[in-house]
């Protein structure tokens, strides 16, 4: 591939600019890892910390019942030099997982299949960016710099997540199931992009080759394809932890059962501190439900435009996740700008802009107020989330009202412009 | 919203005639669209019906096991065979209560109004010359020895032993051609005379507050309800506490082992067929009088430091001694050895020169003053084990009545055979009670679970109920305790297991703000969006078959 210079300059600038902040602030990780909005109990760096410490002396690194992420992650980090001595190369293998995010997404934009696909072309083509400026808006977004900064192990189910779809506009149908079964095996929800990530890889199979394969055969091979996938990384966690029932209930039973109702930016935990025990089962499988159910409604009706589909979930995810943390909003806004043709059709930007920014900028105050200054409560801060989905929600549903627009306006050109009306 | 706003969306535009207003009418649906919104419909509904019920049937029925509620209600209103056999027999050993019978006596438990199962205190006694099976069963044996020179028969307790000497004068050996000789009339009038208190005392739980026996005096009466307020509860274990508080450094340490294996162990042993017992000991050095509680004053006349009867509730400084209220599962006993400063000693009650007292229903208190030489200015490091004699004496006397022990007759293992039994008939009570406001709870309340232990605990307590009665009937009293204990236990746990009485509170009407704050903002679109679509569909159906 030709190094493009923008390129260079941009990945070069955004890992200075990492290196920068660290630098001249070096207290600023921990303060950021500290953080209830950037570190759930699944991808904090502290309880990785605990973990590790744990593994690195032969014990179970699920006693305490302090670390719920994935047990490959251990080798992993056991690799990096200690934390306390040295946290620079470990600050330096996140900005490099950043930019390898980026550069993932620079692929996807590249590939042109936000605009164009099989079965739909965009009415307004020519407003668009280019890769480089999609990496420049996932790179600089403040949000991703503060996850890569905390350390937030999220980083890599977004990396799993982006080589998905990046591996899937490519045609490597098969690597996009692996890089989505690690990140399902790290998070479990992306599990549910599953659907939407076969037909992105089935539309550019019929593109690309004449030969067309069988629908339900094809997404049958994929499926087992993930499926062995996340059960070769299950296999390489029990040889690495030895209890396998353990790990699974450390770590995806945390996810499906949310015992720990830390505060965090999301819905989950004020609802089920006030829920009564008889009822807990029943919302918690009410809240899975929930997300589960807008993967079959958004495909069918987004049917020709896959990959927005999966944009739009991870913004479902990053509005009802259990443990949502900045982190799957800044990778819902890393797949937005590649809806550039989108912008003009929608509606409520500036509301829902400055939803966001309003929560973002008050919700670390209200948090202080509630914890540490006492003299707000928890409504505060669960309030400022409320604004912070709500924010997040009008964006999700603006987009889906524009690409809903964008393919009426393909199928009625003559209609192109005209005001739009409920019915 | 337009003028077609009331229109069905999923009406074709073509039915609809065109509106009156400028507005042009949207262009029609195209049927793909509208297979589009069929899909989209059916994908949420598949959601819901095929996982969100199933998880809804699971997450939210609730398991209620099968409880024999008539007869756990039976056992509570006294109305079981077993217990109406036993108040049969205990009436009709009361009936002949004029006749001397060698092997029952019986109890004037008349009129139990109350209707409660009636436990009889049915004392089995063995003449001396029967061979006994059970000798552990045996109330009291009575010797009856002739003795030359009296003129009237006279008895004699043994107090360490369960045995009554009875003395007679040889000229009264009962003549079988008499009725009802002197010797038989004394011999009844002594057996109850001892079991008098213990009488009053099961009259007394069973009618619960209601005064006014009719067979026991106001005076027997009142005593006895004063040794129940200042008893403990019953409980299957009892931690007993032992402290020394000191205001200064000496003593510092007490021969706390052997005391308690010499002094305190043999009484343990004696209880361990009612309660079980856990120990503890602790020393505690500057331990000081709390701010409230006044000094003591020196009484020239007593030559010692005095202190108020009134003042000594405040006399534990509870603020700041280490007494644990409660550790472990049963309740605690706490025993305190006091010993004064040298300068405050000695010390004792100013009203009754007394220097130990009974917290009822916590423990008991001891001041110990050792003897100090001349001029000595500090207390001995070291308690021997000797000069806690007179304390753990006093200690052993609190725990006695601490636990409800009945102060007559004299004869220890005669007063533990009573509590035995008391305290049988009062846990096959509670334990009947409690099946009975189990049963009602499960009754009156079909929303709570029923989980299979409390079922398995329900069946275990009226087992080990009935088998109470039989035992209490036949005479097996400790035999009757163990099997009331158990039954009490499991009454007790499945009364208060933990995930039926979290749902004891939440009638029904809370459903509704449970689901619909939720499910109802949720459900509304996805119901008239199926409304919608069922309607299209039939009306599809119907210009098909037009």
């Amino acid at each position: 591939m030709a190094v493009d210079r923008r390129m260079v300059g941009v990945f070069g600038v955004a890992f200075v600019l990492r290196l920068l902040l660290i630098c001249l602030f070096p207290s600023l990780p921990d303060l950021l890892t500290g953080r209830v909005e950037v570190s759930t109990p699944v991808n904090s760096f502290k309880r990785l910390q605990e973990g590790l410490y744990l593994y690195t002396r032969n014990v179970s690194p699920y006693d305490g019942g302090v670390f719920h992420q994935a047990p490959l992650l251990l080798p992993l980090f056991s690799l990096l030099p200690d934390i306390h001595s040295n946290p620079i190369p470990t600050a330096i293998f996140y900005f490099l997982v950043d930019l390898v995010n980026a550069y993932a997404l620079v692929q996807i934009s590249e590939s042109g299949q936000s605009i164009q696909s099989r079965l739909h072309s965009a009415v307004r083509k020519h407003i668009q960016w280019d890769g480089v400026s999609v990496a420049a808006w996932f790179l600089f977004n403040p949000f991703t710099i503060a996850t890569c900064l905390a350390r937030s192990t999220s980083v890599f189910t977004t990396s799993g997540i982006l080589f998905a779809v990046s591996n899937a506009v490519s045609g490597n149908s098969v690597n996009a199931m692996l890089a989505l079964g690690f990140a399902s095996y790290l998070s479990l929800y992306p599990a549910l992009l599953f659907i939407p990530l076969v037909l992105v890889c089935y539309d550019q199979r019929l593109q690309s080759s004449k030969k067309s394969p069988k629908a339900v055969g094809y997404v049958l091979q994929h499926a087992a394809i993930l499926a062995a996938s996340v059960v070769g990384l299950l296999a390489l966690s029990y040889l690495i932890t030895g209890n396998f029932w353990e790990f699974m209930s450390a770590t995806y039973g945390f996810h499906l059962l949310v015992p720990d109702l830390t505060p965090n930016v999301g819905l989950w935990w004020y609802f089920f501190i006030e829920m009564f025990d008889s009822f807990r089962e029943f919302f918690i499988g009410v809240f899975w439900l929930h997300l589960a159910s807008y993967v079959g409604g958004l495909t069918a009706r987004l049917r020709r435009q896959p990959l927005f589909v999966i944009a739009s979930l991870l913004g479902v995810f990053a509005i009802f996740k259990p443990y949502p943390s900045i982190s799957d909003a800044s990778l819902y806004f890393a797949m937005l700008p590649l809806y550039r043709h989108l912008f003009p059709l929608m509606r409520y930007t500036f509301f829902a802009i400055s939803a966001i920014l309003y929560s973002s900028l008050l919700g670390p105050a209200f948090y202080h107020l509630w914890i540490y200054a006492g003299s707000g409560n928890a409504n505060f801060f669960y309030a400022i989330t409320l604004v912070w989905s709500l924010g997040l929600s009008i964006l999700l549903a603006d987009s889906i009202f524009s690409a809903l627009r964008d393919e009426w306006e393909q199928d009625h050109p003559e209609e192109q412009g005209t005001e739009v009306k409920q019915v | 919203m337009t003028a077609k706003s009331g229109d069905p969306v999923s009406l074709p535009a073509e039915a609809s005639t065109p509106s009156k207003s400028t507005q042009r009418v949207p262009a029609p649906e195209s049927p793909q669209a509208i297979q589009t919104r069929f899909r989209v419909i059916a994908a949420f509904w598949a959601v819901i019906i095929f996982l969100g019920f199933p998880i809804w049937w699971q997450t939210t029925s609730i398991y209620r096991a099968h409880l024999p509620i008539q007869e756990m209600v039976d056992w509570a209103d006294g109305k079981l065979p077993e217990s109406q056999h036993l108040l049969r027999t205990t009436q009709h050993t009361l009936d002949d209560l004029n006749e001397f019978a060698a092997h029952h006596l019986r109890l004037k438990l008349t009129n139990d109004t109350n209707g409660s199962p009636p436990r009889t205190g049915n004392d089995g006694v063995d003449t001396s010359d029967s061979t006994p099976e059970h000798a552990a069963d045996i109330a009291l044996t009575v010797h009856v020895r002739p003795e030359e020179g009296l003129v009237a028969p006279r008895s004699e307790l043994q107090p360490h032993t369960t045995q009554l000497d009875i003395f007679y004068p040889p000229s009264q050996i009962p003549s079988p051609s008499t009725s009802n000789p002197p010797l038989s009339i004394f011999i009844a009038q002594e057996l109850q005379r001892l079991y008098g208190e213990e009488k009053a005392t099961i009259a007394h739980i069973l009618s619960g507050e209601i005064a006014g026996l009719d067979s026991a005096s106001p005076e027997l009466t009142e005593s006895i309800s004063r040794r129940l307020r200042r008893s403990m509860k019953y409980a299957e274990t009892y931690h007993l506490s032992f402290s020394l508080f000191t205001p200064g450094s000496a003593p510092s340490s007490w021969d706390i082992e052997a005391a308690i294996q010499e002094y305190l162990a043999p009484l343990l042993d004696a209880f361990a067929p009612i309660s079980n017992f856990t120990i503890d000991t602790q020393v505690q050095l500057y331990a000081t009088f709390s701010p409230m509680n006044p000094d003591p004053i020196y009484d020239e006349a007593e030559a010692a430091w005095t202190l108020k009867k009134e003042d000594l509730s405040a006399f534990i400084n509870a603020a700041e001694w280490p007494l644990n209220p409660s550790i472990g599962s049963g309740p605690t006993l706490n025993f305190i050895l006091y010993v004064p400063d040298p300068s405050q000693s000695p010390m004792i009650v100013k009203e009754n020169r007394a220097s130990s007292w009974i917290v009822p229903q916590w423990g008991g208190v001891f001041l110990l003053n050792p003897p100090l030489a001349k001029g000595q200015t500090s207390n001995p490091a070291y308690l021997e084990q000797d000069s806690l004699q007179s304390a753990f004496k006093t200690f052993s006397h609190q725990l006695l009545t601490l636990l409800g022990t009945p102060s007559t007759p004299s004869s220890l293992p005669l007063r533990l055979q009573t509590l035995i039994r008391v305290r049988a008939a009062s846990l096959l009570l509670s334990a009947s009670s409690t099946m009975g406001s189990l049963a009602r709870l499960t009754e009156s309340l079909p929303s709570i679970p029923i989980p299979a232990n409390v079922a398995s605990s329900v069946s275990t307590t009226l087992s080990h109920l009935s088998a109470t009665c039989s035992h209490l009937r036949e005479g097996r009293f400790n035999a009757a305790l163990a099997t009331a204990r158990v039954a009490e236990n499991e009454a007790e746990r499945s009364f208060f297991e933990k995930t039926m009485v979290g749902q004891v509170y939440f009638p029904d009407e809370h459903k509704v703000a449970v689901y619909l704050p939720l499910l109802g903002p949720i459900g509304v679109p996805l119901v008239v969006g199926l409304i919608k679509e069922v309607k299209r569909l039939v009306a599809a159906w119907k210009a098909r078959r037009v």
